[in-house]
């Protein structure tokens, strides 16, 4: 009796017919899924890795992703429906990019992302972008060089951007959907161009020459309210942002000297607190700003060896600063009336009782809100050279 | 002792008499008076056998009596009978007052003993069972008309394999000689090690047809008592025609029959045995055979090799530590690799991904099926490579370096990255320092690999839970197997996957040892002082 259960046990293993086994050239590996919509149909485009000829033997010369398309009233059967043109499954757990158009944007992002997010194939830890002023197809059909992979091009270019630039965010799916969730902050993604020839970008010729026909580039974040696109920041309102949600980790500022010329400053370490009020039944946020900096250029003629003269770079810079956030705050509450910078958030958080009233009109709270910016820099290091060379040329 | 293996009694169910044994009971005879029946009794029972000689001599004044000398050619010293006992009997007492007494008398025998033979080992004989024994064992037997009785004279000479260099466990740093096939030469070399007077030994016979020499040694005093005993009975149950290596006597006296793990230890090494005696452990040394078994073992005992204790404790945690990680690379890798690619895509960077993507393009089998072709081509090479005579091993191994290597990828039948993962799980399965341990692992390998390729992560991770409850449950002569990680014991750990200086080791292995633990009396005084500054 016992010894026949143990065999039934044995058994029962080469009888599990090895459930959703599927060995690595069974997958059709999808780095970046593209969605547009046109004529109430959704066009969703993967960008499906051709493995043999990303192999370190190197392969036939073909192009080492290729793409496939699909159309269909949902996204769900619209990817479905790509299958017809693909030997293999889409196998999307190593999703790197999502692309959406500016057009479809416009309408709304939040049912096209319900699939997306449902799916447990699908991770959460990709980024989402904006193709702006083009299709998210046609992001998708450029080849690029040095990263083979034009899905990982987009996805180390917005990271490596973000954390040595910071006008771009890297907005993961999950930030996105806690986002459109939030009554406290709304949304915003990266766009993403095409610059060049688009109609050359998907041949092989685009990266044989040193200067691509047609390249990838990241352009400024787009603002959302609710799930819809209502418009596009400037670089600088961009790096506003980026300051007030605390996303900088590295970045250049200019400024200028006292005496005409430009000095740079390299940002070491950025740190933003928002703290929300309410005053006599009005919200308050103070954004206070510290930044630990070294010198990275002097461009002007200024001693830097005085520990006044770094003061005064000091003084500068916290202008500078204090003015570009201000900026991109009065902008967004002008134009877009739309909390991308999470205010209502800091407020729920200090005056959690008052939040329950405002939140229903935050909207028109937001726009009358008074943003105290407060900015410290300090500037530890002066880089390996003192005073500009020019500079000592004149001693 | 509450924890002896549950199953102790009905281990070996001690057979009852067999009808053979029957046959040959005619050995239980005694020895009659009459030399020349005597001589036709053993001629009759050893088949007239070649290679037994039977000389006889007449001796005495006037030749009045009538003796045989008996031995088996080859096993006896043909020098020392002619020199001790041919000559000792024959010109020796000419015309010597002692031989005035040699006539049939009496007291013969004990004047023979006693004033004639110049011979070290002598004893009394007087059933034929004890004389074939002593006469197949290489002995003589000198038997004299007359008399129901004669000796048994100590004089076993053959040609033998000296004391050699360890090849099973090589070390770097340490002694480098071996045990050899001869019981005695093993036990001399154990009392050259241990010179203490509580090293007790016993001796026992086993099988029924070899009469195998079996030596059981211990300290009285450092070993548990309780274990000698119960290794004792278990020995006693041993009723077998023969036992020609202690691999049988380790599967005979083994607690868990069904086990892949091995719950006896080992080793040609003196060093090794004489360290595990003064721990407590029991040595089982087989006549015959190199290797010498000793109990109780622990699961991280076969982790262990006696060079730990000879190079330095930093060095040798680590290696310990690395040890252990070989053991789960040589358990799981190929387990791992297969449930990762087939089932659990998600788990593999995607650079990764991608690049075993391109090398599995073309590859007509599955994961599991590769690893498996991979898996078993290696222990075919294996195989062979430890039986082949060692003229052709080098072509052998050239042809399998090949196949198992660049071939193999090149035509297209298994994926570069297969290869390595199934190379390096052949690698770290050779660093354990016993080879049980080894064997033990690649049967539980392709277990592994099946429930990987069923499962995925589940089935792995469902079978090491089975193989971690398998392992607790385990017990080597009452002594849980995973000790001290299982009972967990904080004295054992100086000694389990570190080694702390021996001069913080001042305790033996509990539950092997329970009384004497102390190794060093004064732990503090053996603590090498500090250089001071003159």
């Amino acid at each position: 009796m016992k010894r026949g259960i143990f065999i039934l046990l044995i058994v029962s293993i080469f009888l599990t017919g090895c459930w959703n086994r599927r060995e690595l050239n069974e997958l059709a590996i999808t780095l970046a899924i593209g969605i547009d919509k046109s004529d109430d149909e959704y066009l969703v485009s993967a960008q499906v890795v051709v493995p043999s000829e990303v192999s370190m033997k190197g392969g036939k010369g073909g192009s080492p992703v290729t793409l496939i398309q699909g159309r269909g009233e949902t996204v769900y059967e619209a990817i479905r429906k790509m299958t017809k043109g693909l030997s293999r499954k889409m196998y999307p757990g190593h999703l790197r990019m999502l692309v959406i158009s500016e057009s479809l944007a416009k309408e709304g992002i939040g049912d096209p992302l319900d699939l997306i997010s449902r799916d447990w194939e699908i991770r959460s830890d990709f980024y989402v972008a904006v193709a702006k002023d083009t299709t998210a197809e046609q992001i998708l059909n450029v080849q690029t060089p040095l990263e083979t992979i034009p899905a990982n091009k987009m996805f180390s270019t917005l990271k490596v951007s973000e954390e040595n630039w910071a006008a771009t965010v890297g907005v993961t799916l999950d930030q996105l959907i806690t986002d459109l969730r939030s009554d406290g902050k709304e949304a915003v993604l990266t766009g993403i161009l095409v610059t060049g020839k688009p109609e050359i970008g998907s041949s092989k010729q685009n990266v044989e020459t040193i200067t691509p026909a047609a390249s990838i580039k990241l352009d400024d974040l787009a603002v959302f309210k609710d799930d819809k696109l209502i418009g596009w920041l400037t670089e600088d309102e961009s790096r506003g942002y980026n300051g007030i949600i605390n996303q900088v980790k590295n970045t250049v500022g200019t400024v200028s000297c006292p005496e005409g010329g430009k000095a740079d400053i390299e940002v070491l370490r950025f740190n933003t607190k928002v703290k929300g009020n309410v005053k006599n039944g009005s919200p308050e946020v103070a954004v206070q700003v510290k930044i630990e900096a070294n010198i990275g250029a002097i461009e002007c003629p200024i001693d830097i060896t005085k520990p006044e003269s770094i003061e005064t770079l000091e003084k500068a810079y916290e202008k500078a600063v204090e003015e570009t956030i201000n900026h991109s705050i009065s902008n967004v509450q002008e134009k877009y009336e739309t909390d991308i910078f999470g205010f209502g958030n800091a407020i729920h958080r200090s005056n959690p009782k008052e939040w329950k009233t405002m939140k229903k009109h935050w909207d028109q709270q937001f726009t009358d809100l008074v943003a105290n910016v407060k900015v410290d820099v300090k500037i530890l290091k002066t880089g390996t050279v003192n005073n500009s060379v020019v500079e000592k040329g004149k001693d | 002792m509450g924890f002896f293996y549950e199953k102790k009694n009905n281990q070996l169910k001690s057979t009852t008499p067999s009808k053979s044994q029957k046959k040959e009971s005619n050995k239980k005879q005694p020895l009659k008076t009459s030399l020349q029946d005597n001589i036709k009794t053993v001629k009759d029972t050893l088949g007239e056998s070649t290679d037994i000689v039977i000389r006889e001599i007449r001796i005495g004044k006037g030749g009045v009596l009538e003796a045989a000398i008996m031995y088996t050619d080859g096993l006896s010293d043909a020098a020392s009978i002619q020199n001790f006992i041919m000559e000792s009997l024959m010109l020796d007492i000419k015309d010597k007052e002692v031989e005035s007494e040699l006539t049939p008398n009496p007291k013969l025998m004990s004047t023979l003993k006693d004033f004639v033979m110049t011979v070290g080992e002598i004893k009394d004989v007087d059933l034929f069972e004890e004389l074939f024994t002593a006469l197949l064992s290489g002995d003589v037997v000198l038997l004299i008309d007359g008399y129901s009785e004669g000796f048994i004279i100590g004089n076993k000479r053959w040609a033998e394999r000296g004391v050699t260099e360890s090849t099973t466990q090589t070390v770097i740093r340490g002694p480098r000689e071996a045990f050899s096939e001869n019981i005695r030469i093993n036990t001399a070399l154990l009392r050259r090690k241990i010179k203490d007077p509580k090293l007790w030994m016993e001796n026992k016979v086993i099988g029924k047809r070899t009469k195998t020499n079996i030596a059981v040694m211990y300290i009285k005093g450092i070993a548990n008592d309780d274990i000698v005993e119960e290794l004792r009975l278990r020995l006693d149950r041993i009723d077998i025609d023969g036992i020609l290596e202690s691999g049988n006597i380790e599967e005979l006296i083994q607690d868990a029959q069904l086990s892949t793990f091995p719950t006896v230890y080992n080793s040609e090494r003196p060093d090794v045995v004489a360290a595990a005696l003064l721990e407590g452990r029991i040595a089982i040394i087989i006549d015959g055979t190199p290797f010498v078994l000793t109990v109780p073992a622990l699961f991280v005992e076969f982790f262990q090799s006696s060079e730990d204790y000879y190079q330095r404790a930093d060095l040798t945690s680590l290696v310990r530590i690395l040890r252990f990680f070989s053991f789960v690379i040589a358990l799981l890798a190929p387990a791992l690799f297969i449930a990762a690619t087939t089932f659990h895509h998600e788990m593999i960077p995607t650079a990764l991904l991608i690049n075993l993507a391109a090398q599995r393009e073309g590859v007509p089998f599955p994961a599991f099926i590769e690893a498996l072709i991979m898996e078993i081509t290696f222990e075919i090479l294996r195989e062979a490579g430890l039986r082949m005579p060692r003229a052709i091993g080098s072509a052998m191994s050239i042809v399998g370096a090949f196949v198992i290597g660049t071939a193999a990828v090149e035509a297209g039948m298994i994926s570069a990255a297969m290869v390595i993962v199934v190379s390096i799980t052949a690698i770290a399965s050779f660093v354990s320092p016993t080879y049980d341990m080894a064997m033990s692992v690649r049967i539980l390998r392709f277990v592994f690999m099946g429930l990987a390729a069923s499962f995925g992560l589940f089935g792995i991770t469902v079978g090491l839970i089975a193989l971690i409850l398998h392992l607790c449950s385990l017990r080597s002569f009452g002594i849980p197997y995973m000790y001290p990680i299982a009972p967990f014991n904080i004295d054992g750990q100086k000694d389990t996957f570190i080694r702390l200086p021996i001069w913080k080791m001042f305790t033996r292995t509990h539950l092997i040892s329970q009384e004497n633990i102390k190794k060093q009396q004064n732990p503090a005084s053996a603590k090498p002082e500090p250089e001071k500054d003159q």
